[in-house]
């Protein structure tokens, strides 16, 4: 049973919650009612997999994010500028109205010298500086995929490059994008808001609720098998993964609904577990990813 | 007197990079690539279950995620003496040519394109410091047109690739035995009707796009070549039945091809960042790279499509900046015609997933061709879990440090090279940028340094 068999209107409203803020967006820019914001996009360390995910952005995309949303800056993978001269446009953003995104972790090993990112009038600028320059100067700052938002994979065991999540080195409050990557639409949805009303409302642990308030569990299209007890014993199975060690049940982001790529597909309806990547702990806390004997630890 | 130039960051790549160039009479006479970050990816999977290094490995690079789980699968296979039915192999082999074309589509458009095109100054994201804008304004329009319009099918080619693999970046499809899920019609027909769409972007934009570039800034098919080594492990290749649908395992040096033999590949580390013991070192005197240097036959070898569409005879333009972006554009098209041979192929509805037992103990290499070349994983497996995971990124071939004084492939690719405007030197990025370059793949290499057979890599 796919969940696009279902008419709820709690969930329809929810799909559609991202669209709904970006045209409020375009709309009030349009009629100079808001000003269009800076936006910082700042890679530390990590696999820059959530500008990748980002540029897959379908309604908005990423053109109408650089002409309508925000003024982008500030891209260590788009920007044509490069050398000093990037990292005259990353820093000259300070003084004004920004916004910062943040992709990948914070090392702090060796003051940060294992993730150099510029240099700036012939100095090295680590992560760590540039993250702590803008992110106190910034209106908002959104750690953006797992690794921004708790070191993620860049700081699984045993933490080689000492990671951390952006908000270990800000003395501020950061807006948490979990997830390996971040869906565009969760990034979007959230800068949407920021622009419209301000701070999203969010949970104990700075998620927007519109995007992670339930758990994976909770709207699997495959949840009456977990209640009849009907669990697959190997990948491929169209019944519960639960006991191939499925992360669906502590996992809060909404992927059951949302989908992926143009919401064609989600790891669930593609016969494997979910691995809980948009989940705190992840990966640590969330392996094995696949296990083929439950009654034995691995 | 030589001037000295640094470029850090090497902006529209994978990861941060500086380049450090020494320019006499606008020459380059010397120059080192450099790696900027180190994450320590062997370090993380000791000890993991080796069933987790699929999805695990995937986190190296957000860009080619695919390629990893491929290499990471192939090697956990060798290490259990699996072989994969042919149906898996053409599903997952399916996925890795999606991200061949949203790689060489995003590269192309995203990070080649603004070196040569002057974007929309009403950008940010698009001012310059440099002002070698060739095309005319007719032409230049197209292409911002097309730069723009790209990002479609970039994107469509990660939808195809999670129709069939659940989410793009970082898949759940390929697995042991080729994909999680099973190819159904409406999957097939999904896919190929996509294929189609992105077939036809390439064959009206892409290609009459690059050879314009090319015509433009003609200077470029004649720098930039370097050592014009060439290696490949294959891809798309040595099917049962299809046979080779790309190209076999082979390399080229002076001028002649020959079979490509795993125990030649060895791996500097001179001057890297890493000490004795092959631990992380940053004071270390002489080393200016998280990047080591890998080498075949004791000597460096350049990786990816142009090495690709060279050994397998489909272009032999020559060795050059602009031969290499040119061959990725080609290679795009090859990969539709590969795909689409693929997908006639797919019998629907066959599960090749079955119930793996992680082996007790056991070694295995996984060597294959990826969208910027040749990428290895090897594994170890002891007590069921991994005992040592070791990987050789294409960009750590490319981008290679030093070994006595022999520069690293991309760094020879830069000397002799011109630099007009040593306040602006533009050639260097577009130099360098041919390669396609992702630090984030070739900086974590680490090994405990044992000596194992199956394990030539130490």
């Amino acid at each position: 049973m796919s969940s696009k068999n279902f008419k709820c209107p709690y969930q329809d409203n929810k799909l559609k919650s991202t669209a709904n803020l970006v045209a409020r967006v375009n709309n009030d820019i349009k009629a100079e009612k808001l000003v269009k914001p800076n936006l910082v996009w700042l890679e530390l360390n990590g696999c820059a997999g959530n500008i990748i995910s980002l540029l897959n952005g379908q309604n908005p995309d990423f053109q109408y994010l650089i002409t309508d949303m925000a003024n982008i800056t500030y891209s260590n993978s788009l920007l044509a500028a490069e050398g000093n001269q990037a990292m005259n446009e990353l820093f000259d953003v300070i003084g004004s109205n920004f916004i910062l995104a943040v992709e990948g972790a914070v090392s702090l090993k060796e003051d940060g010298r294992y993730n150099i990112i510029g240099r700036h009038n012939h100095e090295a600028v680590t992560g760590l500086e540039a993250v702590q320059r803008l992110g106190e100067q910034a209106a908002y700052v959104i750690a953006v995929g797992a690794c921004a938002s708790h070191g993620g994979i860049s700081a699984a065991r045993p933490n080689p490059t000492s990671c951390v999540g952006v908000h270990e080195v800000l003395q501020r409050k950061v807006i948490q994008l979990p997830g390996c990557p971040c869906h565009p639409d969760w990034f979007m949805g959230t800068l949407a808001y920021i622009i419209l009303y301000g701070e999203p409302p969010l949970d104990s642990r700075n998620r927007p609720l519109m995007f992670y308030s339930t758990t994976i569990h909770d709207r699997c299209p495959r949840r009456s098998y977990f209640d009849n007890g009907i669990f697959a014993t190997k990948l491929g199975e169209k019944t519960c993964m639960f006991k191939l060690g499925c992360r669906g049940p502590v996992t809060r982001i909404d992927c059951p609904i949302r989908q992926w790529n143009g919401h064609v597909n989600w790891p669930i309806e593609d016969d494997s577990p979910c691995i809980g990547c948009a989940q705190f702990g992840f990966p640590d806390a969330m392996e094995p990813f696949v296990n083929f004997n439950p009654t034995k630890g691995v | 007197m030589a001037e000295r130039i640094t470029i850090n960051p090497v902006t529209r790549i994978s990861g941060f990079m500086e380049i450090e160039a020494e320019v006499e009479n606008n020459i380059i006479v010397d120059a080192k690539t450099k790696g900027m970050m180190f994450r320590g990816f062997e370090k993380m999977l000791t000890g993991r279950n080796p069933f987790d290094a699929i999805y695990f490995t995937e986190r190296i690079c957000g860009i080619c995620s695919t390629a990893h789980a491929l290499a990471s699968t192939l090697a956990l296979e060798d290490a259990m003496d699996f072989v994969p039915s042919e149906q898996g192999r053409y599903l997952r082999d399916i996925i890795h040519a999606c991200e061949f074309l949203q790689n060489h589509l995003r590269h192309f458009y995203q990070y080649t394109l603004p070196d040569f095109v002057k974007l929309p100054a009403n950008y940010p994201l698009f001012q310059t410091g440099h002002n070698d804008y060739r095309l005319p304004k007719k032409l230049n329009d197209r292409m911002v047109e097309d730069y723009f319009a790209s990002l479609e099918f970039s994107r469509d080619a990660h939808q195809m690739l999670a129709i069939l693999g659940g989410k793009a970046p970082h898949n759940h499809g390929i697995f042991i035995g080729g994909i999680t899920s099973q190819a159904t019609v409406d999957k097939i027909i999904a896919i190929t009707s996509i294929l189609d769409k992105i077939g036809k972007f390439l064959d009206d934009k892409m290609l009459p796009d690059v050879f314009e570039i090319g015509k433009y800034y003609y200077e470029y098919y004649f720098i930039g070549g370097g050592y014009g080594n060439l290696l490949s492990y294959g891809c798309f290749d040595n099917y049962k039945e299809l046979g080779t649908l790309y190209v076999d395992p082979l390399v080229y040096s002076n001028n002649k091809i020959s079979a490509f033999n795993p125990d030649e590949i060895s791996q500097g580390r001179e001057f890297a960042w890493y000490d004795e013991a092959d631990e992380p070192d940053i004071q270390k005197q002489g080393a200016y790279s998280w990047i080591k240097a890998p080498r075949y036959n004791d000597v460096p070898y350049e990786v990816g499509p142009l090495a690709r569409q060279w050994l397998c005879g489909d272009y032999r333009n020559g060795i050059s900046a602009m031969d290499r972006t040119i061959a990725r554009v080609l290679e795009a098209r090859k990969i539709v015609g590969i795909m689409k041979t693929l997908l006639e192929n797919l019998i629907p509805g066959v599960s090749v997933q079955e119930h793996y037992t992680v082996p007790e103990k056991g070694s295995g290499k996984g060597l294959v061709d990826t969208t910027r070349g040749a990428l290895g994983h090897w594994v170890l497996v002891e007590d069921s879990k991994i005992a040592l995971y070791q990987i050789i990124s294409p960009s750590a071939w490319n981008l290679s440090t030093q070994t006595g004084n022999m520069k690293g492939t991309g760094e020879q690719s830069l000397m002799g090279a011109p630099v007009r405007d040593t306040q602006s030197p533009v050639e260097i990025g577009r130099i360098i940028r041919s390669f396609d370059p992702c630090v984030s793949c070739a900086t974590h290499v680490y090994s405990e340094g044992k000596c194992i057979n199956s394990m030539q890599v130490v």
